[in-house]
């Protein structure tokens, strides 16, 4: 099990600049993925670590904070999403948790970030590969 | 001393192991093989001995259709790997689509071609149910348990009482039925030796694994990406898929496939959001809870497993296609344009010779077990 886990490769490709972060943003507890738009960081995290063919959840702070954040994931060489819909809880602070994805395939992901703050929308993407 | 030379030189060959670190990786992805027995937390019966050999004897339950000529077993024949060698079932009447094997079957998150149900018990209801395979509503399945001494008595065994609504009986029936399928594991195959060989570094091992069948399992992994749906130790993503297979059935009438599949699933009471559910906290139902309905979901089947493959001709969601090569020559030759124009850009002819597709066909032939003759289970002395 454990080498299978081995073997399940996420690694992650910031879409974005990596550019300091303005103020502390982080998830307690280990690592996690830390990305940057125009105006807010997000950093997200696994939960359980990502594996083809099975469900998971992120868990996920977005500062400042914001009150709507959506999130969905695409293939973009196979033009297909996924066949779930992330249900979206606001932990409040900024924290939300993101349950229900699946990745169906290995190869290539997005992950995709829908920022809503001031009545303006953002989206960050965020490649990740998944064997 | 001829003798002496070959074994240095099969000792020597690292042709034997003939795979590059990233194929040995993506090979060792599809095991290892039989994965250990974890309990369906949706049933409260599921693993338990009682349950499943309550679960067989319904099976073979002729009793359990409207005229009393069709079990489960009529469809599921054991000496045919748990299928029926038909492109489309016959119970009671002929039905749509083609008899999925039913070993392994407890590795799916969805069962049936569409995926309409969301557990293997749900699922067991649903052939019981309908007018074209057994028949019954759930008054006759519990009149059936009621009235009968050592049904009755085994129920009580299993799950405490038999309750007195008959859809609660019903869902006992589907549970007991459940957890004897579960038991139906496929064995070890000569991929699962190889694989496990390439995993040790047993070059010996490794060159035991016919030749043709190696070159298509590079094939397979390679210029065919079959994997790419087909993964896992199951060989499958347990998803859907349209693969250029016509969903016209006869006389007009079409298989939505997995479109009708995930309406008819959000209808069941019978599915893992229901009161039926012995997992409490719903954690199994986290796909139900998710899934979402898209146009493209027309004319979707649910991806199988190939494991013991070789044994469950014909194949497809109808049976359309009689041999392994036939599959194979499916894939080499299938033309984009009776793809979905809106679906998953996955599928291109992949243009095998005859030599590859000779060579694949070999491969998926080392998926199987070799199927062999099952002897049911001898039931304990009268139920009491």
């Amino acid at each position: 099990m454990a080498k299978r886990r081995a073997a399940v490769r996420a690694q992650a490709l910031s879409l974005l600049l990596a550019l300091p972060v303005a103020q502390a943003c982080e998830l307690p507890g280990g690592s996690a993925e830390k990305l940057r738009s125009a105006t807010h960081t997000i950093v997200y995290r696994a939960a359980p670590a990502l594996r083809v063919g099975e469900h998971f959840a992120l868990e996920l702070a977005v500062c400042p904070a914001t009150k709507e954040l959506r999130v969905d994931a695409w293939m973009p060489a196979h033009r297909h999403g996924m066949n779930y819909r992330p249900s979206i809880t606001a932990l409040g602070g900024g924290r939300f948790r993101a349950e229900g994805l699946l990745f169906h395939m290995p190869g290539r992901w997005e992950l995709v970030f829908e920022l809503r703050a001031d009545g303006k929308t953002e989206r960050v993407a965020h490649a990740v590969s998944v064997e | 001393m001829r003798r002496a030379l070959v074994v240095v030189l099969a000792a020597l060959a690292p042709a034997a192991l003939a795979f590059t670190e990233a194929q040995t990786r993506a090979i060792a992805a599809h095991g290892p093989w039989p994965p250990a027995f974890a309990p369906d937390p949706s049933n409260r019966v599921s693993g338990q001995r009682d349950a499943i050999e309550l679960g067989e004897r319904l099976f073979f339950e002729r009793r359990l259709s409207a005229n009393g000529t069709v079990s489960c077993s009529r469809c599921h024949v054991p000496e045919r790997n748990w299928t029926d060698g038909e492109p489309r079932a016959l119970g009671l009447a002929r039905v749509d689509r083609n008899t999925p094997g039913l070993k392994n079957a407890r590795l799916q998150r969805w069962f049936g071609w569409d995926g309409a149900n969301d557990s293997l018990w749900a699922q067991s209801i649903r052939p019981l149910l309908d007018a074209r395979e057994m028949g019954l509503g759930a008054a006759q399945v519990a009149a059936l348990v009621r009235g009968d001494a050592d049904l009755s008595c085994r129920y009580r065994k299993v799950f405490g009482a038999v309750p007195e609504e008959d859809e609660a009986v019903l869902v006992g029936v589907g549970k007991a039925l459940a957890a004897f399928q579960e038991s139906l594991v496929s064995g070890r195959t000569p991929f699962d030796e190889l694989r496990d060989a390439l995993v040790r570094g047993d070059a010996a091992g490794v060159s035991r694994y016919p030749e043709p069948a190696k070159r298509g399992l590079q094939i397979f992994i390679g210029k065919g990406r079959c994997h790419v749906c087909h993964l896992g130790p199951a060989f499958t993503n347990g998803e859907f898929h349209d693969t250029g297979i016509p969903f016209f059935i006869d006389k007009g009438r079409v298989d939505p496939g997995r479109h009708a599949g995930i309406q008819k699933l959000r209808a069941s009471q019978f599915n893992l959001l229901g009161r039926y559910n012995d997992d409490l906290g719903r954690a199994t139902a986290i796909g139900t809870r998710h899934v979402t309905l898209e146009h493209r979901n027309f004319g979707e089947f649910r991806t199988p497993s190939l494991r013991n493959l070789a044994l469950t001709a014909p194949y497809m969601h109808n049976g359309r296609l009689a041999t392994l090569r036939d599959v194979v020559e499916h894939y080499s030759t299938i033309s984009p344009d009776r793809l979905h124009a809106d679906g998953e850009a996955i599928l291109r002819p992949l243009q095998l010779s005859v030599q590859e597709s000779r060579d694949l066909v070999a491969f998926l032939e080392t998926l199987s077990d070799g199927g062999g003759r099952y002897e049911r289970r001898l039931l304990s002395a009268d139920c009491r």
